[in-house]
């Protein structure tokens, strides 16, 4: 295949074919979310959105990637990575230490459950499917770290089984790869024809087992090539593990909680369900298993973490770039609004501004505030900025429900009042009022990813599309805000009306649900006394009606909460909605849900988190059924 | 590995495909002797449901005229619901065309598991599940106008089974695939609400799952037509493939129908699937055997070159009109049959919408082309 052009096009890791290049591309920063307890002791979780960089986690610890790494670790691209996996002890000088089993989940295990068989029978095919796949990618796994050839070489493979089991699956203790492959695939062979098979199905035939025995073999003192141990550790990886139904998912989980102490597992899954849940309320956390990791929560918790990952990426991205040289991206965005060709636009909001502020405000108790701004020093931005700060406070002022003794406001006061939260509103008013440049510069970039990786090369490959453009016709290539604010628009659009009509389910309900919060947010930003400083980005359902969404018997009798369930649902899975439980206010618990940050581009609202309205369990029923309908002018809301 | 030989005498190197004027007068003809003829169809919004029933009973001719019509019962939540009204006039509009000529028997096809996922494509694997309920006709006709990939690709996958294990002992009836095709229409039909994930039709995942086999490279060979971005990018998850050869439509109605389809899929194409231009196939729009033609000779030749690896498995996704689907859906079957890693890959969606403003105009008769495609039977001399 081709030379990427715009390697941020290059979305998901594992569509990258070549090590080489994905180790190049991996920003080691994405290792501050792994466990820093029992990271290859406990079986731990790991769920994202679809792009949160699940996979490419997964994938640095596979045998391909792993040798990789070491064959480059005196290379620039690849030196802190190699320390950072070495202080893992996943590598070093000798080279792998770790055999990385990975395996991806697919429809295929759910397709069992719609056989026509009782549970159990289902179960241990579920199971047998299972063993024999994790033992078939165990044996190719276990070969390319030893750069031998499969199946070529599997006689030199052998793995010690218990006397007991070897019996039971009519196998030697001491089984050869070749053996274990044949016996592998046989059952894989069998089941997987059996379900695609448009003929009768023979299941009585069919193999099943009644539990993960081969996972519990796979340790590393049993699996040797030519009598010398394959690693110092096993890592069994799950990706996708999603894709089973609930049922299954759930005999998995119980499977694997019984081999706690034994094996090294981890999952990875897309968090689908509204309950926060990993496994039953029964299982104890660090006994029955280790940390439950959600990727986009952690960058949330540590979004100057991910800013820098994302920097990382994002420069590592523009360097593999094959028609342009581009030493960094961060240099394709300018960060600055002074000095550019929008002075001219500042002078003449100035000139509005300031005349509305000395038309309006008249009286005596503002006296000082005006002329204070009227022999403010600054720039035409500076100056700008705090005229609209002073009338957000003077808005604020009025709309008091008891005013005050109609006295001087002193200037002392402005000072006091006038603290950074006021620049923020101001800034985001005075670019919806005056069509200012907001959405702009590399933290902002970083903020409208909303923390998952792929939507952040979604956003930042369209920015490099122009500034790649630019530099192959000799242009300068830093992006002015003008033009970064025009793009990250276009593609909020293009994201609101493109893709998540056509490729998200539900997508009318979801599109009037999401169409409703982000109006609501709106009107709720842009009131001219800003009352919900950053601004509004959210809404919060009280817990209370939170459990009720879950309880099953009660969406039974009601199709109306059913099909919200599956909306909000739909939305957190793929991120548009991030949904934080268990948030205290008022003495309350609330499950709050914020739009993505890109979403808030397209409803121009500020990318900060923090401002959100309550509603009710029937204001997002009424949005999905009818949308949203404008407050009235007195306040009151008509939902 | 296929050998050459195999490959240039495929089932279908030589086929009886006919179009337009010449459906009808081959019906018209066919129909001079006496045939019992069973119809499957789908019960859809489609306004071409009934075209291919309508045009063949028009000839009247002996024997049965029986109808087995499978209808979707997609659960409340499928943009779909929107259509019921026409549903329900097709329904009428059928029962009006075989009063008097033949029975009409419906399948209810559930699509939804009670845990929400979907089995429609599974349970249409199991709609005819003996040789005795084909055994009594001559002809079966099967009608794709209205029914969806995911139904149609098992269906017509289990009929060509039961007739091709059940020949050497039993007179089995000959198949017919038919359809109406009408461009301006699927051009305002768009599918609503995509599925996550990819994955491969029931009866066409022919061991590409298998992890025994998943050193061995992938090759995906999408069938493009417009405005299937999303699904494209879903397939391209779940195939994770080394090498990708579209197939374009030419030659077309349209000259510039494959050059506006690389302008809308350029960045897709070329900057996240890094196509190699070298690799673009073009298949005529017309003529789903050349299609299969052109499949068979891709895999054989990227099975050749890359025999000191084990060979490939290849993967084939229709994103084009339903009579070039028919192209893949022969090439898989013949290819699984004998167990090569041929399989088809499919996104479904929730529903589907109609731009009900350029309804009228689409819908117009002269836009409509009658097809069919005799897939096995009598005129097939070696069978």
């Amino acid at each position: 295949m081709r030379d990427p052009r715009n390697p941020f096009l290059m979305r998901a890791s594992e569509h990258i074919a070549s090590d080489v290049t994905f180790l190049k591309l991996f920003a080691p920063g994405v290792f501050d979310l792994l466990p820093k307890d029992g990271l290859f002791e406990k079986l731990h979780f790991f769920q994202s959105a679809p792009g949160g960089g699940k996979t490419s986690l997964l994938r640095i610890f596979t045998p391909g990637s792993l040798l990789t790494l070491h064959a480059h670790r005196r290379n620039d691209d690849c030196e802190k990575l190699y320390k950072r996996m070495e202080d893992l002890e996943a590598v070093n000088e000798s080279g792998p230490q770790i055999l990385g089993v990975m395996l991806q989940f697919g429809r295929s295990y759910a397709t069992l459950d719609d056989m026509e068989l009782d549970t159990t029978r289902k179960d241990r095919l579920l199971l047998a499917l299972l063993d024999s796949r994790i033992m078939l990618a165990t044996l190719i796994g276990a070969l390319t770290l030893k750069r031998l050839e499969y199946p070529k070489d599997l006689s030199k493979l052998k793995l010690e089984l218990k006397p007991g089991l070897a019996d039971h699956f009519n196998l030697p203790t001491l089984t050869s790869g070749e053996q274990l492959y044949q016996w592998a695939m046989q059952i894989e062979t069998d089941i997987c024809s059996t379900l695609d098979s448009l003929q009768p199905i023979q299941s009585q035939t069919l193999i099943g087992h009644d539990g993960l025995d081969i996972v519990n073999m796979l340790k590393p003192e049993n699996i040797s090539i030519d009598g010398v141990p394959v690693a110092q550790r096993v890592l069994i990886m799950l990706d996708d593990v999603h894709k089973l139904t609930r049922r299954q998912r759930k005999r998995l989980l119980s499977e694997l909680i019984d081999q706690r102490n034994t094996s090294s597992i981890w999952v990875a899954e897309r968090l689908e369900a509204l309950g926060s849940s990993v496994l039953d309320p029964g299982s104890i956390h660090n006994r029955d298993y280790g940390e439950v990791v959600n990727l986009e929560e952690y960058w949330r918790h540590y979004p100057k973490r991910f800013e820098s990952t994302v920097i990382n990426i994002a420069d590592r991205r523009a360097l593999a770039a094959h028609d342009v040289e581009i030493e960094s991206f961060t240099g394709c965005l300018q960060s600055s609004l002074d000095n550019t060709s929008l002075t001219s636009k500042f002078e003449e909001a100035l000139e509005i501004l300031s005349k509305r502020i000395t038309d309006k405000y008249t009286s005596g108790r503002f006296i000082e505030w005006i002329q204070s701004r009227q022999t403010l020093d600054g720039t035409p931005r500076e100056r700008l900025l705090a005229w609209k700060a002073v009338e957000i406070l003077m808005e604020r002022d009025q709309k008091k429900p008891q005013l005050e003794f109609d006295l001087p406001l002193s200037v002392g006061e402005l000072q006091k009042r006038d603290d950074s939260d006021r620049r923020n509103d101001a800034e985001l008013l005075l670019s919806q009022e005056f069509g200012l440049p907001y959405y702009y510069n590399f933290s902002t970039l970083a903020a409208t990813a909303s923390s998952n990786i792929e939507q952040f090369l979604a956003i930042a490959g369209e920015l490099f599309e122009e500034a790649a453009s630019a530099a192959l016709v000799n242009k300068p290539h830093d992006l002015t805000p003008v033009r970064q604010h025009a793009i990250l628009a276009k593609t909020a659009k293009y994201w609101w009306e493109e893709e998540l009509t056509k490729r998200i389910p539900y997508p009318i309900e979801m599109r009037s649900l999401i169409n409703a919060i982000g109006k609501l947010a709106f009107e709720e930003t842009y009131q001219t006394n800003a009352p919900y400083s950053p601004g509004v980005t959210g809404i919060a359902i009280n817990m209370r009606e939170v459990r009720m969404l879950l309880d099953e018997e009660e969406l039974e009798k009601r199709p109306d909460l059913k099909k919200l369930v599956k909306v909000l649902e739909t939305c957190i899975a793929h991120n548009i909605l991030e949904a934080m439980p268990d948030h205290s206010q008022g003495y309350q618990q609330w499950m709050v849900f914020y739009l993505n940050r890109l979403l808030c581009v397209q409803f121009r609202l500020t990318l900060k988190y923090g401002g959100w309205r309550r509603k009710k369990v029937k204001d997002l029923l009424f949005w999905i059924q009818d949308g949203f309908k404008p407050s009235s002018k007195n306040g009151a809301r008509l939902l | 590995m296929m050998d050459f030989v195999e490959y240039t005498s495929g089932r279908w190197a030589d086929y009886f495909l006919r179009c337009g004027e010449d459906f009808s007068s081959f019906w018209g003809n066919y129909l001079d002797e006496k045939r019992d003829i069973m119809f499957v169809l789908g019960l859809g919004f489609d306004p071409r449901m009934c075209s291919v029933i309508r045009e063949i009973l028009s000839y009247n001719g002996q024997g049965k005229r029986d109808c087995q019509v499978i209808a979707f019962n997609e659960g409340p939540d499928s943009p779909s619901i929107t259509h019921i009204g026409r549903v329900q006039q097709n329904e009428q509009d059928l029962i009006t065309l075989l009063k008097g000529q033949g029975t009409l028997k419906k399948h209810e096809l559930v699509m939804w598991s009670d845990d929400g996922r979907r089995i429609g494509t599974i349970k249409a694997g199991s709609i005819f599940k003996e040789p005795e309920e084909l055994i009594p006709y001559t002809d079966i006709i099967v009608d794709v106008s209205a029914l969806p990939t995911s139904i149609y690709f098992p269906l017509i996958g289990k009929i060509l089974t039961l007739i091709d294990i059940n020949r050497r002992i039993e007179k089995m009836p000959n198949l017919h695939l038919v359809g109406a095709e009408n461009p301006a229409l699927d051009r305002i039909i768009r599918a609503e609400g995509i599925d996550d994930d990819a994955d491969f039709l029931h009866g066409f995942s022919n061991g590409l799952e298998m992890e025994a086999t998943g050193n061995i490279p992938r090759v995906w060979i999408p069938i493009l037509g417009e405005e299937h971005e999303g699904e494209l990018e879903r397939i391209d998850d779940l195939v994770k493939p080394q090498e990708i050869c579209p197939i374009l439509p030419f030659p077309c109605s349209n000259p510039r129908r494959g050059d506006d389809i690389i302008l809308q899929y350029r960045r897709l194409l070329f900057d996240r699937f890094k196509v190699e231009p070298g690799n673009i196939i073009y298949a005529s729009e017309n003529n789903p055997f050349e299609v299969y033609q052109k499949l068979i000779e891709t895999i054989y030749h990227f099975n050749e070159s890359l025999l000191p690896i084990g060979g490939c498995k290849a993967v084939i996704s229709t994103h084009s009109s339903k009579l070039l689907s028919l192209g893949a859906l022969i090439t898989a079957y013949e290819l699984g049959v004998k167990n090569k890693n041929v399989g088809v890959a499919h996104v479904e969606a929730m529903g589907y919408s109609i731009d009900e403003g350029a309804y009228t105009e689409a819908v117009k008769p002269e836009n409509e082309v009658l097809f069919e495609m005799w897939v096995t039977g009598e005129v097939y001399a070696n069978e």
